[in-house]
């Protein structure tokens, strides 16, 4: 105000007059006193006077005198200049859980973005080390809680090579027809919240209602919506029961139009594609290093799949593709995922189709507990159900490795069996683990809305990320 | 049963109000359920609630229940009685009347609603003994 | 480095390498490949003028409205809870409760299987004789706050006492309510034994 007051003093014409009035009156009428009584203000004389040397005595000058700045106006205070940090999450809606994202930003460009993790954090692993192994089995629902049969599978096989046991080829067709419905389960919420974060409400309410109906069926198998607890070492649960067969067939043969509708609705969107074409681009060498797994590593072109790589349950003999991408944006991911329950539905249908009859469990009680109407008869089988669900069962000691192509990516599960009825280490490679991971150098660069779709695409979910 | 004219479509409307029981008795079941349908009474349990179903509406929607008219505004899910709920809930085809009826021991306790946040409520208490009795000095 | 060019799709030369790769290879051969990514867009007068056309008229755009809009005139998909519910299965797994013999003796002898087998550790057992000597639980605690709903105990009974029942709508206003003991799980079991036993009637082909 006084710089400006100095000015129109200067320049003294009546329209700067004006201006100073209407200035001083308008702007800051508490700050500057309108009589200006008490205000002095540095007039052009004052200034002028500084301009050349002014009154001193000679003996200051000698010893230690500097003199005044040349320029009063151009001492410029030092500031430090940082960038904004922003708190994305823990409760933001499209942290898809409880993501934590620290980002560091230039304007509207993420410079670095740092997830925190652990919110979700239950000490799984841990936890599992103090149960036996089929208590064991439902906190693998719980891990990825949006792809729970795969988990369990995972799991399952673990065990099962560590017993070194074959399942029937029944229990193996049911496996993989609810892998494979579990992987539409994961890709509808995946592709469902994707194009809702990105603005785009509609498709996720169609293909939730088909997500209803896909629970239904593992309500009907399991006797729970999602945590089903129904793939076990050895096997499954429980037989399918009568009539489901029918029904999935009924809904997959519908639910390719669902698909085609929400093709339709995103695939040629313009708004669609401006978000997420060339955003989140991962190239083939990046994917590769940063240990992704599963359509984050399709997307880049590069050709790897378990199921076909090396196949487990009654993978190797359903016929199928795997779709690959090409530019490793979100777009091709998307467009993978959208192939990848066309591709389910194959498998789907083909598991109907062959479904071999037989018995769903493994014969041998050491290991899998005998049927009810047995266990009420004999009394040897009683002693079996007894000791399997008091003790349980012990497992070789030795150590494997499974992994299943979960709808993620691979979903691994490390055993460590030291001969007893609990595992001695069990430890849970989560797919979404290593994506979040790469979040920094994914979403280096990109715009702060662009986060948001890259977070879409990377499908994390935050039960199998902090476990 | 082609329901796709405007002519059909009054039709219906009619059925509904005339099913209703007048304009006015359908309003309060519109106020009340937010839905006007039509059905036919599949039955009437002990606590007053009343039992359609129709096959027009599709799977999930075909059978529905009108909570009894004592509780007006205060009805609630845990109303319907476990033999209606499996019917309503479509975990058998069968609807508790008649043959349908499934059989009662004696033990069998009387169906209520859930009683929380009321004085009813169920409160924890241990159903064992104390294992420490304290001492009290008047005792030996 | 070289692996990795192996497995890029877009490298040039690939056959080339992976044929001479593929004798010793174990991995299983791959056909099962579809390319699904965005192709390059073709830059032939004739669809640069479509897309322009395309663009310029949002024919996407209104290709979704009017999806959206034919969706308005389908009926909706959701139901009117609680007038209308939607389907269970017998199979489902509820709210816990403790079943009776027909007779009205209390089903559970005490063996501890389910309090073993609980993975979250929700179930307290005590028991001791009772009068006529028959082993009973005096203590039958289940914290349903714990409880995973996993159905193990179901499995484990060997005389069908404990079960999950069809019965979900037990939400309570205050915490402690959801700490079962015996009297309340036989109440349970009292006033639901119709649906019950209908239920696993339903499915004893499969237990």
């Amino acid at each position: 105000m006084a710089g400006l007051g100095t000015l129109l003093r200067i320049v003294g014409s009546p329209a700067a007059s004006i201006l100073k009035n209407a200035a001083l009156i308008n702007v800051s009428p508490i700050t500057v006193a309108s009589r200006k009584a008490s205000q002095w203000l540095p007039d052009e004389d004052y200034i002028k006077e500084y301009k050349q040397p002014v009154l001193y005595s000679k003996e200051v000058l000698e010893d230690d005198f500097v003199g005044f700045p040349v320029n009063l106006g151009s001492v410029v205070p030092e500031k430090t200049v940082q960038n904004v940090v922003l708190n994305f999450g823990p409760q933001h809606p499209a942290a898809h859980g409880v993501l934590r994202l620290v980002l560091t930003l230039n304007g509207e460009v993420v410079v670095r973005s740092d997830p925190h993790i652990g919110l979700l954090h239950r000490a799984t692993e841990k936890l599992i080390e103090y149960k036996t192994y089929t208590q064991a089995l439902p906190y693998f629902d719980r891990l990825d809680y949006v792809s729970m049969m795969c988990n369990e599978q995972a799991y399952s096989l673990a065990v099962e090579k560590l017993l070194n046991i074959e399942i029937p080829l029944r229990a193996k067709y049911i496996r993989t027809m609810f892998g494979e419905i579990t992987r539409i389960l994961n890709h509808i919420m995946s592709v469902g919240t994707h194009a809702l974060d990105v603005g785009a409400l509609t498709p996720f309410f169609w293909l939730f209602e088909e997500r209803e109906k896909m629970m239904e069926f593992y309500e009907r198998v399991s006797g729970a919506r999602m945590h089903a607890a129904y793939v076990r070492p050895g096997g499954v649960y429980q037989d399918l029961p009568l009539g489901l067969m029918e029904d999935i067939y009924e809904f997959i043969s519908k639910f390719g139009q669902r698909i085609d509708e929400t093709d339709a609705l995103l695939t040629n969107n313009d708004i669609w594609r401006m978000r997420t074409i060339d955003v989140g681009i991962v190239t083939a060498e990046d994917a590769m290093n940063l240990g992704f797994s599963g359509v984050m590593l399709r997307g880049s072109g590069i050709k790897w799949d378990l199921r076909k790589t090396q196949p487990y349950d009654a993978y190797d003999r359903v016929d199928f593709d795997i779709p690959i991408g090409t530019n490793g944006d979100c777009y091709d991911r998307y467009l993978i995922r959208m192939e990848e329950m066309r591709q389910s539905l194959r498998i789907i249908h083909q598991c109907l189709n062959d479904m071999p009859e037989g018995e769903i469990k493994v014969d041998d009680h050491k290991v899998v507990p005998p049927k009810r109407a047995e266990m009420k008869e004999s009394m040897e089988a009683l002693i079996h159900h007894f000791k399997l669900y008091s003790e349980g069962y012990n497992v070789p000691p030795g150590s494997t490795y499974a992994a299943v192509e979960a709808p993620k990516g691979e979903f691994g599960v490390y055993l460590v069996s030291d001969g007893t009825n609990r595992p001695y280490r069990c430890k849970i490679k989560a797919p979404g683990f290593a994506h979040l991971a790469a979040l920094d150098k994914i979403a280096k660069q990109h715009f702060l809305a662009d986060v948001v779709a890259i977070i879409g695409t990377l499908d994390i979910v935050f039960g199998e990320v902090d476990r | 049963m082609s329901k796709t004219g405007i002519l059909d479509k009054l039709n219906v409307f009619r059925q509904i109000i005339k099913d209703n029981g007048g304009l006015g008795k359908s309003i309060y079941v519109w106020y009340k359920t937010d839905d006007m349908k039509t059905g036919d009474l599949v039955g009437e349990d002990k606590f007053g609630n009343k039992y359609y179903q129709n096959n027009y509406y599709f799977f999930g929607r075909n059978r529905w229940a009108i909570y009894s008219p004592e509780k007006h505004l205060d009805y609630d899910a845990s109303q319907i009685p476990p033999e209606w709920h499996r019917w309503l809930q479509y975990i058998s085809d069968v609807p508790p009347v008649g043959d349908g009826a499934p059989p009662r021991a004696k033990w069998m306790a009387d169906y209520y609603e859930n009683r929380t946040a009321t004085s009813k409520a169920y409160v924890p208490y241990s159903t064992v003994k104390p294992k420490i009795q304290s001492w009290s000095p008047n005792q030996s | 480095m070289a692996t990795l060019k192996l497995f890029c799709a877009k490298k040039s030369g690939e056959n080339l390498l992976k044929n001479l790769v593929r004798p010793t290879s174990i991995v299983q051969s791959r056909s099962h490949w579809k390319d699904v990514g965005q192709q390059k867009e073709n830059m032939a007068w004739n669809d640069i003028a479509l897309r322009a056309a395309k663009a310029s008229f949002f024919t996407e755009i209104m290709k979704g409205f009017g999806m959206t809009f034919a969706q308005q005139l389908k009926e909706p998909a959701t139901i009117n809870y609680p007038f209308e519910k939607g389907p269970l299965s017998p199979r489902f797994r509820g709210e816990h409760a403790l079943r009776r013999y027909p007779s009205g003796e209390e089903r559970c002898i005490a063996c501890k299987l389910c309090e073993a087998i609980c993975p979250a550790q929700a179930i307290t057992i005590e028991a001791e004789p009772r009068a006529d000597g028959s082993r009973r639980t005096t203590r039958y605690d289940i914290d349903m706050t714990k409880c995973i709903y996993c159905g193990f105990c179901q499995e484990a009974c060997p005389v069908d006492a404990i079960v999950e029942g069809p019965n979900f709508e037990y939400s309570t206003e205050t915490r402690e309510e959801l700490l079962y003991n015996k009297e309340k799980l036989l109440s349970n079991g009292d006033k639901w034994e119709v649906e019950i036993a209908a239920n696993l009637q339903a499915d004893y082909l499969y237990r």
